[in-house]
C-alpha cells in the first residue's frame, strides 16, 4: 500500500514538475498555447494523482489501488520531464543560432547600409571629378582650338606680310640694281660702295622674304600626304642642284629609299635643304654625302650623312629654330630659315628632325616621317648616282 | 619684218605702278626692236584708249598688250574680258604680266584667252630678260595680224 502511495505522490509531484518546465520553456521556444495546453494536461494529471492521494489517505476505499494505471502516470512524468529536459537546450541552441543569425544579418545590414553609403559618396565624388574632367576637356578643346586659330592666324600674317613686302621690296631692289648696272664706276668710289650696300641689302631681304614665304607656306600651302616615292624627289633635287654639285666636286650616293606618306614637294625642300647644308659646310675635303633610310617602330627615319666641318653639341638644338646662324654671313651667306623649314616640314608630317655631329667629324641629320610600308624599299636596287 | 621697217611697233602697257611702268621702259630701251610703249594706270582707261574714247580718240591701235592683273577700277580680269569679247580687239595679243603666281590666276586668264601669262621675277635681271624675251617673242618671231 505505502510503495503505491509513494508512486502516486512521485508521478503527482512529477507532473507538476514537468508542467512547470513545460511553462518555462515557452521563454526558450515560444509557441505559447501548445506548452500551456501540455502544462494544463499536466497539472490535470497531477490534480487527478493528488485526489487519489487524499482519498487514499482519508481511507476512501472506493478508489480502487489500481497500480498500472498510476505506474503508467509515473512514466508518462518522467517522459514528459525527460522530453523537456532534453528539449529545452535543443532549443536554446537553435534559439543562439537563430539570434547569432539575427546578428549576423543585422551587422550585413549595417554593413551594406555603411557600404552604400560609401559607394555614394564615391558616387557623388566621381560624378564631381566627371564634371571638372568635362570641363577640363572643355577647357583644353577651346585652348587647342585657339591655339590653331592662332598659328593659322600667324602663318596667314606671315604669308601676307612677306607677299605684300615683295612688291615694294622689288621696286627697291630692281631700282638700286639698275643704279648698279648703269652708273657703277661713273660716281666716285664711295657711290659705288653705297650702292653695293644697297644691292646687297636689298637681295638679302628678297631671300629672307622668299625663305620666309616658303615656311609660311609649308602650314598654309600645304599639299595633302600622299604615297611619295622619296628616291625619285631625291633624283629630282638631285638634277636641281647639279650645278652645285659639279663646282664643289660633291659625291653624293644613296641607299635604296622607300615610299611614304608624304607631301612631294616638301619632301624636295627637305632634302634640298640638307643637301645644300650638307655641301655648304664642307670639311677639308671634297664633300661626300649619303643618304639612307632605315624602318623603325612604325616610321621611316631618313638620313643624310656628310663629311663636313660638324656642329659642336652645344649648338645642335639652337640650328633648328628660326633665323638661328652660326657662322657670319659673309663665311656662309644664308638666312638661317633653311633647317627651321625642315622642321617645320618634319613637323607637318607628324616626324622629327635632329642631328648627331661632332666638330670636325661630319654632321648626320635624322628626319623621321611615319607611316609607309615595312619593307617598301628592299624592291629596289641600290643605285649610286653622282 | 617688212612691218618693222616701216613703223615701230606699238605696245600698250596697262600698269598702275610707276616703278613697273619705268622698268619695263628701261627694258624696252635695251632691245633691238623699235617700239612705241604707251602707258595707261587703269582698267577703265585701258578700254578707253583700245576704243578711242575720250582723250584717246588719237590713240593708236596697239599691236601687243602688257596686261597687268590688279588694277584700280576694272580689274586687268575685266579689261581682259572685255578684249576677248569686242570682235575688233581680240585679235590683239594680250601678255598677262602680273606678279600673282596663284594657280587661280593663270587659269582664269588662260579662260579668258590671256594669249600668254608671265610673272614677274623679283630680280632685275631676271626681269630685263622676261621682257626680251617678250620682245624677242611677240614682236619678231610672231606674226601678228595687220593692225
Amino acid at each position: 500500500m505505502h510503495g503505491l502511495l509513494i508512486i502516486i505522490g512521485l508521478a503527482a509531484l512529477l507532473q507538476l514538475l514537468a508542467a512547470y518546465f513545460a511553462l518555462r520553456l515557452i521563454r526558450v521556444t515560444g509557441g505559447r498555447t501548445a506548452w500551456v495546453l501540455i502544462a494544463l494536461a499536466l497539472c490535470f494529471m497531477a490534480l487527478r494523482r493528488g485526489i487519489k492521494l487524499w482519498r487514499l489517505l482519508s481511507g476512501d476505499l472506493s478508489e480502487s489501488p489500481d497500480l498500472f494505471d498510476d505506474s503508467v502516470s509515473l512514466a508518462i512524468s518522467v517522459s514528459m520531464l525527460a522530453a523537456v529536459w532534453w528539449i529545452a537546450p535543443l532549443f536554446r541552441t537553435i534559439k543562439q543560432a537563430a539570434e547569432t543569425l539575427r546578428q549576423a544579418r543585422d551587422q550585413l545590414e549595417l554593413k551594406v547600409a555603411a557600404r552604400t553609403e560609401e559607394l555614394r559618396d564615391a558616387n557623388i565624388r566621381l560624378t564631381v571629378e566627371l564634371d571638372e574632367r568635362r570641363q577640363a576637356e572643355a577647357k583644353l578643346a577651346r585652348y587647342a582650338a585657339d591655339l590653331r586659330r592662332s598659328n593659322a592666324e600667324l602663318e596667314q600674317f606671315a604669308y601676307v606680310a612677306s607677299h605684300d613686302l615683295q612688291e615694294p621690296l622689288r621696286m627697291v631692289a630692281s631700282f638700286t640694281q639698275l643704279l648698279s648696272k648703269r652708273y657703277r664706276g661713273k660716281l666716285d668710289q664711295d657711290a659705288d660702295e653705297f650702292i653695293d650696300f644697297a644691292v646687297d641689302g636689298a637681295n638679302r631681304m628678297q631671300v629672307l622674304i622668299n625663305d620666309l614665304l616658303a615656311l609660311s607656306r609649308v602650314g598654309t600651302r600645304g599639299k595633302p600626304l600622299e604615297p611619295t616615292d622619296c628616291e625619285a624627289v631625291l633624283n629630282h633635287t638631285l638634277v636641281n642642284l647639279a650645278a652645285m654639285l659639279q663646282e664643289t666636286r660633291a659625291v653624293v650616293t644613296h641607299d635604296p629609299l622607300p615610299t611614304v606618306p608624304a607631301d612631294e614637294v616638301q619632301m624636295g625642300q627637305i632634302f634640298q635643304n640638307l643637301l645644300i647644308n650638307a655641301l655648304k659646310f664642307q670639311g677639308r675635303e671634297a664633300p661626300k654625302v649619303h643618304i639612307s633610310a632605315q624602318r623603325q617602330d612604325g616610321e621611316w627615319i631618313f638620313s643624310i650623312q656628310d663629311n663636313g666641318m660638324g656642329i659642336d653639341p652645344q649648338y645642335q638644338e639652337r640650328i633648328f629654330a628660326i633665323f638661328q646662324r652660326l657662322h657670319r654671313r659673309e663665311d656662309f651667306p644664308g638666312t638661317g630659315l633653311g633647317l627651321a623649314l625642315c622642321k617645320k616640314i618634319a613637323e607637318r608630317h607628324g616626324g622629327r628632325i635632329w642631328v648627331e655631329s661632332a666638330p670636325g667629324r661630319g654632321s648626320t641629320f635624322y628626319f623621321s616621317i611615319p607611316g609607309g610600308k615595312e619593307n617598301d624599299r628592299d624592291a629596289k636596287k641600290k643605285l649610286p648616282t653622282h | 619684218m617688212q612691218r618693222r621697217s616701216c613703223r615701230p611697233i606699238e605696245i600698250l602697257l596697262v600698269e598702275d605702278n610707276p616703278g613697273d611702268v619705268r622698268l619695263t621702259k628701261e627694258a624696252l630701251k635695251e632691245g633691238k626692236v623699235m617700239n612705241v610703249l604707251n602707258t595707261v594706270g587703269d582698267g577703265e582707261e585701258a578700254l578707253a584708249y583700245l576704243r578711242r574714247q575720250g582723250v584717246y580718240t588719237q590713240a593708236t591701235r596697239p599691236d601687243l598688250i602688257l596686261l597687268d592683273l590688279n588694277l584700280p577700277r576694272k580689274s586687268g580680269r575685266e579689261v581682259l574680258a572685255e578684249i576677248k569679247d569686242d570682235p575688233d580687239l581680240k585679235r590683239i595679243p594680250v601678255v598677262i604680266l602680273t606678279i600673282s603666281e596663284a594657280e587661280q590666276d593663270i587659269i582664269k586668264s588662260y579662260n579668258l584667252h590671256a594669249n600668254c601669262y608671265i610673272t614677274k621675277p623679283v630680280n632685275l635681271e631676271q626681269f630685263i630678260g622676261v621682257v626680251k624675251s617678250i620682245e624677242d617673242f611677240w614682236l619678231t618671231v610672231v606674226m601678228l595680224p595687220p593692225r
